[in-house]
């Protein structure tokens, strides 16, 4: 179909799932959050979730562009457990490198693809900067350093 | 606590045992480190997910990670994945061959249960089967016994199980 081969659509497929669970990890872990911060870590969540929806509704039209349905795979449920927004600005964290690792790898294998490679440099430029953002915030200071910039891509 | 509390504080989750069983399997074939996106495809979940269940084990002491993101079990982490491989191992050889679980049922329990038990119970369990199937007269006369039986309620209701009401039945099932 188009040339496109069925791994890279699983591919972003997966992507799609990466993205699209984090954005509801995103939005349950705002109502978590207790304690120095919240109100400001609640902000960044709400940044957050709007950005991984905007790349999870990328993937999904890169997907269809290229001739095919989305297929979404999330399996998830999420504690209600309360969190401190250090804690949770941490999760966060391991997650966007995870999304950020997944780019980069995925650029490799769709690179001499000009309009994949194109899509996942710029995914790989973004997550890479949202990465960096997050931890250079965290190392000012845990909480309130970092929900002021406002996040890549939004 | 009571028992059903246990559950919850077990001391690994059925969720964290199978990330553990993940990294061992995974890293098998690469000196024991193993990619996220491997151990992420092997148990057919996002990155994401594991990356969080890996802070709560790294937190536990039962797996470390590189800089390069690879992780690897500790040797606490190692044991903890030996542990529940020995018990899903020896739950699934009493199911199968003491009860006569079918093997792909036997799988299926084993894999839920094995991270449950204690060590104690499952070095017991281990004893047990190896008495029922050992070549001793007694021990095959007792699993030739039970394989014969149909498991056949008493006539007055009342056995030594199922002490006035029929466990059986509540199964929901004819044994």
């Amino acid at each position: 179909m188009n040339g496109v081969r069925a791994d890279v659509i699983s591919d972003l497929n997966r992507l799609m799932a990466e993205e699209t669970e984090a954005f509801l990890r995103y939005f349950q872990m705002r109502f978590r959050l207790r304690g120095r911060g919240r109100r400001r870590a609640e902000k960044f969540f709400e940044n957050a979730l709007k950005e991984t929806l905007e790349h999870a509704e990328a993937l999904a039209r890169q997907i269809q562009s290229l001739g095919h349905v989305p297929t979404l795979h999330v399996d998830l449920v999420l504690s209600g457990e309360p969190i401190s927004a250090e804690e949770a600005l941490a999760e966060a964290i391991d997650v966007e490198q995870q999304a950020l690792d997944a780019y980069q790898e995925f650029l490799t294998r769709v690179t001499g693809d000009p309009v994949l490679e194109d899509f996942a440099r710029k995914q790989v430029v973004i997550e890479a900067a949202h990465v960096q953002d997050i931890r250079e915030a965290l190392r000012q200071d845990p909480v309130f350093a970092l929900v002021e910039k406002p996040t890549a891509g939004s | 606590m009571e028992t059903w509390k246990e559950f919850d504080a077990n001391e690994l989750t059925h969720s964290a045992a199978h990330h553990l069983l993940a990294i061992y399997g995974v890293g098998a074939t690469y000196g024991g480190w193993a990619r996220v996106s491997d151990i992420a495809r092997r148990l057919d979940i996002t990155r994401g997910s594991v990356s969080i269940t890996l802070r709560a084990l790294k937190r536990r002491g039962l797996v470390e990670t590189d800089e390069h993101h690879m992780v690897k079990l500790s040797d606490t982490g190692q044991k903890a994945a030996q542990a529940v491989m020995a018990k899903r191992l020896i739950v699934k050889t009493f199911l199968s061959e003491v009860l006569g679980t079918p093997e792909p049922q036997a799988d299926i329990d084993s894999c839920k249960i094995e991270h449950l038990i204690s060590d104690e119970t499952g070095e017991r369990l281990a004893r047990f089967t190896r008495l029922l199937t050992s070549g001793d007269p007694v021990a095959q006369a007792v699993l030739a016994l039970f394989h014969s039986s149909h498991g056949d309620c008493p006539d007055d209701g009342n056995c030594e199980v199922c002490k006035g009401r029929c466990l059986a039945a509540e199964l929901g099932r004819a044994i």
